[in-house]
C-alpha cells in the first residue's frame, strides 16, 4: 500500500473514486429531494385550479408525469449514493484491518506477550469497525442531514423569509435540548456498556469452564452469579436504551411547535392577507417542507455523535498504524556452529550458567541435558537471538546477533500450531508434499485415516490433535522448512518410547545440513547423539555419552536409572 | 417459525409473567398509532377552508399542535416500553440459554470451542436483543399503523385505498425477495469474519514460529483472503439495503402520480377517488406514511436477517442432546472406592477406546495408570467423573454409580487435577474455592498450606485477596493451585490425569511433592507418561482399551 498507514487521508485517498461518487450522487440526492414537496404543492394546486375550472383536466398528466420521472431520478440517485457510501466505509474496513494486521505480524514477539499489545491491537481491530461505521454514518449524515438541511431552509425562505424565521425558532430550541442532555445519555450508554462487559466476562467464565463447574457439582452456583449479571444489565441496558430513543420523539414535536406560526400566518399569505401572496400550491410545498426540515433538525445531534465515535476508536487505533519495513536480508545456509565463552545472565544477576563453548558441524546433533532447573531451556532459547549474551555464537563464522531472525528455529514444549489444515500447518503457503514430513515423525499412517486426510482442519490451537500428535505435526513444520540451526526443547514429552526412537532416526536423515540441539531430560536415545553438554549449577561440559558415563556419576546415574528401570518395567 | 420456537417462548412469556409492562405497552403503541392518523386529518379541514377562502380556525390550529404534541409523548412511552419488554424477552432467552448449559452432555463441550458456545450466549442473543428493543415490536406497531392508516384513507378515497391494496402484496414479495438474499450474505459475512477473527488470536499464539520461518508475508495473505471474503460479503448485503428504500419511495410517488391523474379526470374517477383539495393534501401526507412502516422494514433488514441467523442457531443449541439424569442411590459399604465394571466405550460409534474395561481401586489404595499414547487413560478419569456415560458395563463409586452421584456431594467425594490449570475469574482464594460458599476461607487456606503454596500466596499485594491475573504464578505453582482446588473440600479419592506433562523436570518434583502431601489418607489414581516410581502403589498398564496390571 502507497502512503502512510498512520493518516486517515491515506485510506480516503486510496478510496477517492468511489468519495467522489458519494459527494456527486449525496448532493444530488439530497438537493433533489426538496423536489417532492414542490411537486406536492404543485399537484395540489392543479388539482385544485382543475376542481375549481381553472384548468383543463389534462394539465394534470405531463405534471404527475414529471413528477415520477423527477423523484425517481432523485431515488436512483439515492441507491448510488447509498451504495457508494458502504462500498467506501466496506473498503477502508478492509484496508486498516490489512493495515493493522501488517504491523501486527511483524512486531517483536517478546514485546507482543510482554506488554500485552497483543490484547491491545486485537481490540484495535475490533475499534476499526466502531471507526468505520462512525465514518459511514458521518458521511451519510453530511449529505442527509446537512446538505438536505440546506436545501430545504432555501426553498422556505424563497417562498416567505420572514415566516421561515418565525418558523425556524423550535429546530434550535430542540437542538439545544439535545444538547442539554448529551451528559446523562453518555453516562447512562457508557454503564450499560460496562455491565455488558461483566456479563460478556460471567458468560466466557460459565462456558469455558462448563466442565470444571461440572466436575466439582457447582453448575448450579454459576448460574445463579450469571443470573445476578444478566439482572443488573438489564436494568442498566434498559435505563439506557431510554435516554437514547424516547427522547427522539420528544425532540421532534419541541422541533414541530412552529406549525403554529405556519399555519396561522401561512393561511393569512393565502388568503392574500399576509406577508406573502400565495396559493394552495406554496402553503402545502412550505407545510411539508417545515415538516421534513423539523424531522431532520431532531435529528442532527446523530452527526456529532458518530463523529465523536469514530474520533474515539480512531485514537485508539492509530499508535498501531505504521510504516513497516520489509525484512530483506536473506536466512543464510548451513554452516559450523560455533559457541564459545556463552555466558548468560538475566539483568543484574548471578549467571544462569558460564563459559560454554562447543563446536559443532553441519547435520551434527548435539544432545544437552542436566539436573532439573539446569537452564537448558534459556541455553536453547538464546539461539533466537531474542536475549543479550556475553560470548559469541558463530554461525560459519557470523555473530548470530548480527544475523537476520530465522537463523535458528526453536521448538518448545507448545506446538505453536495455526488453526487451518495439517497440511497447511506444515508447508505455511510452500509447494511440497505435506506426507514426506508427516512420514518423518511416524504420523503418515494416522493422518491417513483423518477423515479428510491432510486437509483435516486441527481446530484452534491444535485442539483438534492429541498432544502427541500435536507435537510430531510441530515437528514435521520445523523440518519442511529447515534452519542452520534447529533447537528442539524437549519434544517427545507427549510421545511415547517407540515412536520417539523412529523420529530420531528420521531426523538424523533429513535435518540434512542443520545443527540440531536436541535439550532432554529422556537420555535413552542419547548413546547414537554426536556430542553431549552436561549442565549442572551453571557450568556446562561439552562431551559425549560414552566419557559422561565414565566420569560424570551424576550422568551415569540419570542414564542408568532411566533405562534399568525401564528394563524392570519392561520384564514385569 | 415452528411453535415451539424459543424466542417466541421467551416473549409469550415475558407477556404474561409482566401484564402492567405488556399492557402498557399495548396502550402506548395503540395512542401512538391512533395520535398518528389524526394530525392530516385536522390538516385536510384546514386546507379545504383555506381553498374555499375563509381563514384557518383558532380551533383547529390549536388542535393540530396539541396532537402533535401528544403523539410525540405516546412515541416517547412507546420507544420505552418497547425497550423494556426486549430487555425482558433476550434477559428469559439468555436464562434458559445458561440453564441448558448444565443439561448438556459432556461430549458437546468436547465437539465444540469455549469461543463458539460464548458466541452463541453473546453474539447471537445481541443480535435477538437488537431485533426486540429496535426491530420486531416496532414493526408491528408499524403494521397497526399501516391498517389504520389504510382504514382512514378507505373512507377518504376508496380507490386509493384499492390501489394501495394491489401494491402491498408486490411490495411484501419484494421485501421477501431482498430479506432471502441478504440472509445468505449475512451468512457468508459472519463466517468470514469468524475466520478472520480466530486469526488473530491465531497469530499472536503462534508468532514466535511464523517469526522464526519468516512467515510474516503468508499469514498476511491469508489474513488478506479472510478479509476480501468478508468484504466481498458485505457488498452484496450493501446492495440489498441500497435498493430496498428507493424502491419503495419511487413506488409511492407512482401511486401518488395515478391518484392525481385519475381524480383530474373527473367523473366516475373523481367520485371514485373522493377528492377535494385537502382530501388531496391529507392523502399525500398519509401516502408518504403507508410506506414509512415499508420502508422501515427496509433499513432494518440487516438487522432481522442476523437476528434470523442467530435465532437459529440458538435453536439449535436449546434443541441439542440432553445429559440423562440417574435417581440418586445410597453407596454400598465396603464396594472398591472406585471401579470399571467390563466397560465398553468410544466417543465415536465406530471408534471403540476401552473395550471390556474392568479395573477395581480399593479404598486407600494410589493406583498408576499407564500406556501408550490413545489407550484411553483420561477416558477412564472421565467415566469415572460420570462425565459419559458407558456403553455397556458400569463406572462405580463405592458401589454407586459415578452419573448417580447428586451435585451437592461431588465435592467431598473427589478432587480431580487436568494437564493445565483452569483459572476461573476472582481472587487467587476463588481459585481455590471455586467462589463455592460451603468452603471457607480457613479451608482454603489449609489447602494452600498443604500444597506448599501459602508462604508464596501470602507475599502477594493482598494475600489470598489478590485477584488473579496469568504471570502471578509460575506453570508449576499453577498446578499445585489445581491441587488446593481439588483438595479444598477434603474428597475422598484424588483423580490426577498427567498433572505434570506440561512441567520441565524441576517443577515436577515440587508438584509430585505436593501431592505426596495431598494424597495421604485418600485414594488416589492417577495417570503418567513419566516413568513410574517402584514402591508408589500399584502400576496399571492399559493397552488397546483394557487394563492389565
Amino acid at each position: 500500500m502507497s502512503g502512510d498507514p498512520g493518516r486517515l487521508s491515506t485510506y480516503l485517498r486510496r478510496e477517492a473514486w468511489t468519495l467522489a461518487a458519494v459527494t456527486v450522487t449525496g448532493i444530488l440526492y439530497n438537493v433533489g429531494l426538496a423536489a417532492g414537496p414542490w411537486f406536492e404543492g404543485r399537484l395540489a394546486q392543479t388539482l385544485c385550479d382543475i376542481l375549481t375550472g381553472q384548468k383543463e383536466r389534462g394539465a394534470m398528466l405531463p405534471l404527475a408525469l414529471w413528477y415520477v420521472v423527477v423523484l425517481g431520478a432523485v431515488q436512483g440517485v439515492r441507491f448510488l449514493k447509498r451504495w457508494y457510501v458502504r462500498r467506501f466505509a466496506n473498503h477502508i474496513n478492509r484496508d486498516m484491518k490489512a493495515a493493522l494486521y501488517r504491523d501486527l505480524v511483524r512486531r517483536s514477539p517478546r514485546k507482543l506477550e510482554e506488554e500485552s499489545v497483543g490484547a491491545l491491537m486485537t481490540k484495535a481491530l475490533s475499534d476499526v469497525d466502531v471507526c468505520t461505521e462512525g465514518i459511514r454514518k458521518f458521511t451519510t449524515e453530511v449529505f442527509d442531514t446537512g446538505v438536505v438541511m440546506l436545501s430545504y431552509l432555501a426553498l422556505l425562505l424563497a417562498l416567505d423569509p420572514r415566516l421561515t424565521l418565525l418558523c425556524c425558532l423550535f429546530p434550535p430550541v430542540a437542538g439545544l435540548a439535545a444538547g442539554r442532555l448529551r451528559r446523562q445519555v453518555a453516562r447512562a450508554a457508557a454503564e450499560s456498556k460496562e455491565s455488558a462487559g461483566r456479563l460478556s466476562q460471567a458468560t466466557l467464565d460459565r462456558t469455558s469452564n462448563a466442565m470444571l463447574y461440572r466436575v466439582y457439582g457447582l453448575e448450579g452456583a454459576r448460574d445463579r452469579a450469571y443470573e445476578e449479571a444478566l439482572t443488573d444489565y438489564e436494568r442498566r441496558a434498559v435505563r439506557s436504551g431510554v435516554w437514547e430513543n424516547a427522547m427522539q420523539p420528544l425532540y421532534q414535536s419541541i422541533s414541530m411547535l412552529g406549525v403554529v406560526f405556519l399555519l396561522w400566518f401561512g393561511g393569512k399569505n393565502v388568503l392574500g392577507t399576509g406577508w406573502q401572496s400565495w396559493d394552495i400550491a406554496a402553503f402545502t410545498t412550505f407545510l411539508s417542507c417545515f415538516t421534513r426540515l423539523a424531522a431532520k433538525a431532531a435529528k442532527a445531534a446523530k452527526l456529532f455523535n458518530s463523529v465523536q465515535k469514530a474520533q474515539v476508536s480512531w485514537a485508539r487505533i492509530h499508535p498501531f498504524l505504521r510504516p513497516v519495513e520489509e525484512q530483506t536480508e536473506e536466512v543464510p545456509g548451513p554452516g559450523v556452529l560455533e559457541v564459545e565463552n556463552l555466558t548468560f545472565r538475566y539483568p543484574g544477576g548471578e549467571p544462569v550458567f558460564a563459559q560454554v563453548t562447543f563446536t559443532a558441524r553441519p547435520g551434527e546433533i548435539v544432545g544437552v541435558t542436566g539436573p532439573v532447573a539446569c537452564g537448558k531451556s534459556t541455553l536453547g532459547r538464546l539461539f533466537l537471538g531474542d536475549e543479550p549474551y556475553e560470548g559469541h555464537i558463530r554461525l560459519g563464522g557470523a555473530e548470530l546477533s548480527r544475523l537476520p531472525p530465522g537463523t535458528a528455529v526453536y521448538l518448545g514444549h507448545r506446538p505453536e500450531l495455526l488453526c487451518a489444515t495439517v497440511g497447511e500447518n506444515i508447508l505455511l503457503g510452500d509447494p511440497g508434499d505435506p506426507m514426506e514430513w508427516l512420514r518423518a515423525v511416524c504420523m503418515d499412517r494416522e493422518v491417513a485415516a483423518f477423515p479428510q486426510g491432510v486437509d483435516t482442519p486441527v481446530g484452534s490451537d491444535g485442539a483438534g490433535l492429541s498432544g502427541g500428535q500435536q507435537a510430531r505435526l510441530a515437528l514435521a513444520r520445523t523440518l519442511c522448512h529447515q534452519r542452520p540451526i534447529l533447537v528442539l526443547d524437549d519434544p517427545f514429552a507427549a510421545v511415547d518410547q517407540q515412536t520417539e526412537e523412529a523420529i530420531l532416526a528420521n531426523l538424523r536423515a533429513l535435518a540434512g545440513d542443520c545443527v540440531v540441539l536436541l535439550l532432554s531430560h529422556r537420555l535413552r536415545c542419547f548413546p547414537q547423539l554426536d556430542q553431549v553438554l552436561w549442565m549442572e549449577e551453571g557450568a556446562v561440559r561439552t562431551s559425549t555419552h560414552a566419557h559422561l558415563m565414565e566420569d560424570c556419576p551424576a550422568y551415569a546415574r540419570l542414564y542408568r536409572a532411566q533405562t534399568g528401570e525401564e528394563a524392570r518395567h519392561e520384564a514385569e | 417459525m415452528r411453535r415451539n420456537d424459543p424466542v417466541l417462548r421467551a416473549a409469550a412469556d415475558t407477556l404474561r409473567a409482566r401484564p402492567l409492562l405488556s399492557g402498557g405497552l399495548i396502550c402506548a403503541i395503540a395512542g401512538a398509532v391512533v395520535l398518528g392518523l389524526l394530525p392530516p386529518l385536522v390538516l385536510e379541514g384546514l386546507v379545504n377552508d383555506l381553498a374555499a377562502g375563509s381563514p384557518a380556525g383558532r380551533g383547529r390550529v390549536a388542535l393540530y399542535v396539541a396532537l402533535l404534541v401528544l403523539a410525540g409523548a405516546c412515541e416517547a412511552a412507546k420507544e420505552s416500553l418497547i425497550i423494556a419488554f426486549g430487555q425482558q424477552v433476550t434477559h428469559r432467552l439468555r436464562s434458559a440459554m445458561c440453564a441448558k448449559l448444565s443439561r448438556l452432555e459432556a461430549s458437546y463441550f468436547d465437539r465444540n470451542e469455549p469461543g463458539f458456545l460464548t458466541a452463541r450466549l453473546v453474539g447471537d442473543v445481541d443480535t435477538v436483543e437488537v431485533l426486540f428493543t429496535g426491530g420486531v415490536v416496532g414493526l408491528i406497531a408499524d403494521a397497526c399503523s399501516l391498517v389504520g392508516i389504510l382504514a382512514v384513507v378507505f373512507t377518504r378515497s376508496v380507490g386509493l385505498g384499492v390501489l394501495l391494496v394491489v401494491c402491498a402484496p408486490l411490495l411484501f414479495a419484494l421485501t421477501r425477495r431482498v430479506q432471502r438474499r441478504t440472509l445468505q450474505a449475512q451468512l457468508r459475512h459472519r463466517q468470514a469474519v469468524a475466520r478472520a477473527n480466530q486469526h488473530i488470536p491465531d497469530t499472536l499464539q503462534n508468532i514466535r514460529t511464523i517469526r522464526a520461518l519468516g512467515k510474516e508475508t503468508y499469514m498476511e495473505n491469508r489474513y488478506g483472503v479472510f478479509l476480501e471474503e468478508s468484504c466481498r460479503a458485505v457488498e452484496e448485503t450493501n446492495f440489498c439495503d441500497a435498493v430496498y428504500s428507493p424502491i419503495v419511495v419511487t413506488v409511492s410517488t407512482w401511486l401518488v402520480a395515478v391518484m392525481m391523474v385519475l381524480s383530474a379526470r373527473g367523473g366516475a374517477f373523481q367520485s371514485l377517488f373522493g377528492m377535494s383539495v385537502g382530501t388531496a393534501v391529507a392523502v399525500i401526507a398519509y401516502v408518504g406514511k403507508v410506506f414509512e412502516p415499508l420502508e422501515s422494514i427496509g433499513m432494518e433488514i440487516q438487522n432481522i436477517q442476523a437476528a434470523a441467523a442467530g435465532i437459529r442457531r440458538i435453536r439449535d443449541f436449546l434443541g441439542e442432546g440432553e445429559r440423562t439424569e440417574l435417581p440418586a442411590v445410597q453407596e454400598v459399604p465396603g464396594a472398591p472406592a472406585a471401579e470399571l465394571r467390563g466397560v465398553d466405550f468410544g466417543y465415536e460409534p465406530d471408534r471403540p477406546v476401552l473395550k471390556g474395561a474392568s479395573l477395581a481401586v480399593q479404598t486407600g489404595e494410589t493406583v498408576t495408570l499407564a500406556g501408550r499414547t490413545g489407550a484411553g487413560k483420561s477416558t477412564v478419569m472421565k467415566l469415572l467423573l460420570g462425565l459419559y456415560a458407558p456403553r455397556r458395563g458400569r463406572a462405580l463409586l463405592n458401589g454407586r454409580d459415578a452419573r448417580a452421584v447428586p451435585e451437592g456431594e461431588k465435592r467431598a467425594l473427589w478432587g480431580y487435577v487436568e494437564q493445565s490449570f483452569r483459572p476461573v475469574p476472582g481472587t487467587v482464594l476463588d481459585q481455590v474455592t471455586l467462589g463455592d460458599e460451603r468452603i471457607s476461607p480457613q479451608a482454603a487456606r489449609q489447602a494452600l498450606e498443604l500444597v506448599g503454596l501459602r508462604d508464596t500466596v501470602d507475599a502477594l499485594e493482598q494475600g489470598a485477596d489478590t485477584p488473579f491475573r496469568p504471570g502471578l504464578f509460575s506453570q508449576g505453582q499453577l498446578q499445585l493451585l489445581s491441587i488446593a482446588r481439588a483438595v479444598a473440600a477434603q474428597p475422598r479419592l484424588l483423580l490426577l490425569d498427567e498433572i505434570t506433562a506440561h512441567l520441565d523436570a524441576a517443577t515436577e518434583e515440587t508438584v509430585l511433592h505436593a501431592l505426596r502431601c495431598a494424597g495421604k489418607g485418600r485414594t488416589v489414581l492417577s495417570i503418567s507418561h513419566r516413568l513410574y516410581r517402584p514402591g508408589e502403589g500399584r502400576l496399571v498398564q492399559l493397552d488397546h482399551g483394557c487394563p492389565e496390571t
